[in-house]
Formats: C-alpha cells, sequence, structure tokens
C-alpha cells in the first residue's frame, strides 16, 4: 500500500491519481473452485447493489469466466468504498471432465466445461495484475495446505497486493479457522458463511481495514 | 531447442526470424520440441486416436483464443498445461504466475505459445506499474 502511495504521488498528477484509484478500486475474489467466491460476490451484490453476481453450483468450475459489478459501494456508519467488484474462475492444477460426469454431465458438456474451466484459470492469474485488493475465498472444511493456496497467497504477497483472507462454511461442522490461521499466518482470517451470512458484519470490519 | 513448422516440418533454432514472421513456407504454426521429452511425449501421443488429436488441437486453440483469420505466428510448446485427453488438464500454476509465455503441451512433444498475447500482458503490467 506504501508503494502504491508512492507511485501515485510522483509527478504533476499524482494527486489526481489517487483520486481516480480510490474511485476504481478492483477487489477481486480468488481462490480453488468451490470454495464460494461466486456465493460471496452473490451476498455483496445483492446487498449493495439489489442484484447478484452469478450462478453457483455444487459442481466445481461453474465460474469460468470473468465476471465484475462496477461501482459496489458499501457503506458502514462513516466509512464508505466504492469498489469494482471482480469475481474470478476457480483456480486449480487439475481439471477432468470425468469429474463433471461423476457429478451427473453429458460426456461431451462435460468435456467443453473443463476446457473453459481450463482457458478460466489462465484468465484470472492474467487479470492479478489489476487487482488493488484481492480477497481470498477458501473452504473452511478443507485442508488449506494445498499446492493451488499456496501460489496463490504466495504470488499475491510478492506482488504486494493486499490480502484479505476469508475461511467460507464456518456454519459447517468440518469447518476450521485454526488450520487456515497456522497455514497462513502472515494473514488475518475472517471466518464466515457467505450463504447464510454469519460474520458478515466481521468480513465487512476486515474489508475496511484492509482497503483503507 | 528446435521449433519445428507444423506444415513442412523444417526447424529453427531460437531466436530464427521466421518464428516471429512465419516460415518460408507460409505456415505461422511451429511446435516448440524438447529433446529430452521426446520419448516420453511419443508414448503418449500413440494411445492417443486421430480424432482425440484434433479435439486437443481444436481446444488448446479455443483456450488461447487463436482466431483462424489471425496471421500471427504462433509457437506451440509444452509446459504450463499439458492435455493428456480431451478433456483432461494439468496445469503449472507456478509457470503460470511467473507470466511466461502461455505454454500447451499437445500430448506429443509440441508446444503452444501465444506470443502476441503474452507481450499484451506484459505490456499492461509494465504501463500500469508506470501510472
Amino acid at each position: 500500500m506504501l508503494k502504491r502511495l508512492k507511485n501515485a504521488f510522483k509527478g504533476v498528477g499524482g494527486l489526481f491519481n489517487i483520486f481516480k484509484r480510490r474511485r476504481q478500486l478492483k477487489l477481486g475474489l480468488y481462490g480453488p473452485p468451490n470454495g464460494g467466491k461466486t456465493t460471496l460476490a452473490n451476498r455483496l451484490c445483492e446487498e449493495w447493489l439489489g442484484e447478484t453476481m452469478g450462478s453457483t453450483s455444487k459442481v466445481a468450475h461453474e465460474t469460468r469466466t470473468i465476471q465484475q459489478k462496477e461501482n459496489v459501494i458499501i457503506k458502514k456508519g462513516s466509512k464508505t468504498i466504492n469498489f469494482n467488484l471482480v469475481d474470478t474462475p476457480g483456480i486449480a492444477t487439475k481439471i477432468d471432465y470425468e469429474d463433471f460426469v461423476k457429478a451427473g454431465m453429458k460426456e461431451k458438456e462435460a468435456k467443453k466445461r473443463a476446457k473453459e474451466a481450463t482457458k478460466g484459470v489462465i484468465d484470472a492469474i492474467k487479470w492479478l495484475d489489476e487487482m488493488d485488493v484481492v480477497i481470498v475465498v477458501l473452504d473452511a472444511t478443507k485442508d488449506p495446505y494445498s499446492q493451488v493456496n499456496i501460489t496463490i497467497i504466495g504470488n499475491l504477497q510478492a506482488r504486494d497486493i493486499p490480502v484479505l483472507l476469508v475461511g467460507n462454511k464456518v456454519d459447517l461442522k468440518k469447518a476450521s479457522l485454526k488450520k487456515i490461521q497456522s497455514a497462513f499466518p502472515q494473514y488475518d482470517v475472517v471466518g464466515i458463511s457467505a450463504l447464510k451470512g454469519k460474520n458478515i458484519n466481521k468480513f465487512y470490519e476486515a474489508l475496511f481495514k484492509i482497503a483503507k | 531447442m528446435p521449433h519445428q513448422c507444423v506444415r513442412c516440418n523444417k526447424f529453427y533454432e531460437d531466436g530464427a526470424k521466421e518464428i516471429l514472421k512465419g516460415c518460408s513456407c507460409g505456415a505461422r504454426l511451429f511446435f516448440y520440441i524438447k529433446k529430452e521429452k521426446l520419448k516420453q511425449a511419443e508414448e503418449v501421443i500413440e494411445q492417443l486416436k486421430p480424432e482425440e488429436k484434433k479435439q486437443i488441437e481444436k481446444d488448446v486453440f479455443d483456450i488461447v483464443e487463436i482466431k483462424r483469420d489471425d496471421m500471427s505466428p504462433v509457437v506451440l510448446d509444452f509446459e504450463a498445461i499439458n492435455v493428456r485427453k480431451p478433456g483432461k488438464f494439468e496445469i503449472d500454476l507456478v509457470h503460470l504466475f511467473k507470466k511466461d509465455p502461455l505454454v500447451f503441451k499437445f500430448g506429443d512433444g509440441k508446444y503452444v505459445i501465444d506470443l502476441a498475447e503474452t507481450f499484451k500482458t506484459a505490456k499492461n503490467a509494465s504501463s500500469k506499474r508506470r501510472k
């Protein structure tokens, strides 16, 4: 953030750039498939825009293209943030159409989904440099020590992009926020249920803190 | 590493002007072949049916958004995305995050790098940093 401020002050247009950036903060939702990125995006959009972001499914890789909503204005007390919210396809190391067939899809449809999901991974990674703030959405019922999680978070850290870690699905018995915290101790972790709205105010507090 | 013209099978070394401008035969698609992986790759491709190879090629072109009327030369490589069969993809995230050129495995030692897209991405990233 400090680096960004320094850059913004460079040149005659520095001051203008600050306001420009403040108006159009790009907030990216990243993470592995089925972590709840789109569910969280829908909750934010429904609450602050009155519309949804995209469809959700139990079958992985439902979001296969970048989805955006501009001017998502979040207000809490005297605080306001205006975001361009970007929902990205789930990042994975292996995409196999047979997994979709097992979930009930026909082979042709499953192969198309696999191809689109692969393209989605590439697009999500390409978009990373555009982001001002990133929310990494992890499924708190799953082991956080995965190659995908470590690679995403490591790269965000290397690129100096502010990160908010969200452990989603904390309403489920198997959820463990502690595991996520011990896997990524350098970040604060907020446990939420995007589906049920649990701890959503804590999420907003953390978001204001990270995006200030 | 040799680059092989898809149409006439002529080999070019790294940095050859034909790779950027197109082969002397007029083709603009090259295969990038890693010698040490040739044998392993040959075993993979032997198991692929002709229609599967065709489908893989089509899928890869869709993924890198190469249009049929696009005249930019394209080099095919093997690393970042390994297509073992149609609908089965293995993705090397580290490679993609490093912003190396997009590379796609056909399963037979042939690779895809979308040069135009790579340069575009690099240009966008550097112009953003300058802001």
